[in-house]
């Protein structure tokens, strides 16, 4: 209790820089100061992409995402930061492809130039992609395997999060309290992607924190983050009567994730491990019976190298070439009742290039060589008599364009 | 059980939190690169002292909520740039050599020129000049 007290005493110390107190400063230069604030900021980004897929030799191409971002600056202390997302060009009624949705609302409080809080709709620090999704911020047409499918990007829940940095060493810190998962919700072969909310209707009986360190040192990145939170949003009874673990941490979920990027000279490389746990899967089974894991695990390895380094820098012209490794396995251990699925131990070689005419427009192009483990029978129901066999290999070819602003 | 547990959790990110705030505001006690100033008649002094023994010094402007960084570069000139990003007005991270945005993932170089985007504008520089043993940036 006495350390509550302490806390909610600094913390409100801290809250009472918003108002705009006097001070001895000339107001004036506040003023000028803070008309180099543009009041209202619009940006976004979008990709599209062909893609071939040399099993099934079937070829689409699709407008993947299109999203805009809206930001308003209240005043000094106070803005607003919004982006909303559009998936596969048109949402028609009925149809399974295409998604509006929003990827962040969120008010922004500032305490400082070093610490600053934020509230609503966000993108907790987790990994790489999920703050840092733009197409033109990452190699290949479509995001790695291990952030998309062990780490949900983009995952963005209710809540608040605090975001601050060291004065004298160059340590970035945050800290957050979301919405939970919704473990019933979760689905075979997607790990724990589909039990986001993404803002809409969360359940808020369950809860979870996350925080992350983040170290940006000349050339070097690295990063530690983690989340622990419930997946049961029921009330007590209902959970009762399934046999689950209710409660604000109740049937957690545990998350931990490590990364280190190092870009100099043209060259870049990355790498980034991360796992989940789910201790009660064996719970969530029984009563929702989707093959819920106990353990995933997941990462990747990426080289790149910009060959116009050496050309005239005012150029903004880059032509990179990657190659990428990553490998995930989204059920590496499962309870009793569970069946294990050895499609989802997956390792993926990616290699190909990114173009940049100008600095924010990126033509990409790239395969991916795929490899999984073979089928388990027991998870064909009916299968159909004329289906091609599984093929544990794969070849797809991705060629698209980017852009953002 | 569970509500003690997460009270208990939330309390200590709390308590770690506030120190943090508290760390990165107090920051008389440490050896800094942090130089807090004020602003007058729209001007803020920066003695040339600092600079001695580090190229680097990041002015902090009382009531104001970004960063100057003002570099010491060859020929005995100076550049202060202001740590707001150019795309959506984020606060700056200042890696050492350049800066980062954490809100869309722009980087800036030292000079303040972008280098990876989606800002498209390098930071706003500030008018410097010296006045006996200080640097006087003009914010007008």
């Amino acid at each position: 209790m006495k350390k509550l007290f302490i806390a909610f005493i600094l913390v409100c110390s801290a809250c009472s820089s918003f108002a705009q107190s006097s001070t001895n400063s000339d107001d004036s230069s506040q003023k000028n100061l803070s008309k180099i604030l543009s009041k209202t900021s619009i940006g976004g980004y979008g990709n599209a992409l062909y893609q071939r897929d040399f099993n099934s030799k079937k070829s689409t191409i699709n407008l993947e995402r299109f999203v805009l971002f809206v930001g308003h600056n209240f005043n000094n202390k106070i803005s607003l930061i919004t982006e909303i997302e559009i998936e596969d060009a048109k949402v028609a009624g009925g149809e399974a492809e295409g998604e509006i949705a929003i990827e962040q609302a969120y008010l922004k409080f500032n305490f400082n130039p070093n610490n600053y809080l934020v509230a609503g709709l966000y993108l907790p620090r987790i990994g790489i992609l999920n703050e840092n999704h733009l197409p033109t911020n990452f190699y290949g047409n479509e995001r790695n395997r291990v952030e998309t499918f062990i780490l949900p990007t983009t995952w963005r829940e209710l809540g608040i999060g605090f975001y601050g940095a060291l004065n004298n060493f160059p340590l970035s810190y945050s800290a957050g309290i979301v919405n939970g998962l919704n473990s019933a919700a979760f689905e075979h072969g997607s790990g724990i992607r589909e039990g986001r909310f993404e803002g809409r209707d969360a359940t808020a009986n369950n809860l979870a924190v996350t925080g992350s360190l983040q170290l940006n040192k000349n050339n070097f990145k690295a990063q530690v983050s983690g989340y622990y939170g419930g997946s049961v949003g029921l009330a007590p009874n209902q959970a009762d009567s399934l046999k689950l673990t209710s409660g604000i941490l109740g049937t957690p979920v545990i998350i931990g994730e490590a990364d280190v990027q190092y870009a100099a000279k043209g060259f870049s490389a990355t790498i980034l491990a991360t796992t989940i746990s789910i201790p009660d899967a064996s719970d969530i089974n029984r009563a929702y019976a989707n093959n819920t894991p106990e353990n995933e695990f997941g990462g990747y390895a990426e080289v790149a190298y910009n060959i116009f380094q050496s050309m005239n820098k005012k150029w903004q012209q880059e032509l990179s070439l990657f190659v990428r490794y990553e490998m995930l396995n989204m059920n590496s251990s499962i309870p009793s009742n569970g069946i294990i699925d050895e499609t989802l131990n997956q390792q993926h070689l990616v290699a190909g290039l990114n173009y940049f005419p100008i600095r924010n427009v990126v033509v990409k192009a790239d395969v991916r060589l795929m490899h999984t483990g073979e089928e388990n029978p027991d998870l064909i129901i009916n299968p159909n008599p004329a289906a091609p066999p599984y093929q544990q290999q794969n070849t797809i070819l991705n060629v698209g364009i980017g852009f953002s602003f | 059980m569970e509500r003690r547990a997460f009270i208990k959790t939330s309390c200590s990110l709390c308590v770690a939190l506030s120190a943090g705030l508290a760390i990165s505001t107090f920051s008389s006690c440490a050896p800094s690169l942090i130089f807090n100033a004020i602003i007058s008649e729209n001007k803020i002094a920066v003695p040339l002292s600092l600079f001695a023994k580090s190229e680097l010094k990041i002015v902090r402007v009382k009531n104001y909520d970004y960063d100057i960084a003002v570099r010491k570069e060859p020929g005995e000139k100076f550049l202060a740039l202001l740590m707001r990003c150019t795309h959506a007005d984020n606060q700056l991270t200042n890696t050492g050599n350049g800066f980062s945005c954490s809100l869309h993932g722009s980087v800036f170089e030292k000079d303040g020129t972008v280098k990876k985007g989606p800002a498209e504008k390098p930071l706003k520089k500030f008018f410097t000049e010296k006045i006996a043993d200080q640097l006087i940036i003009h914010l007008s």
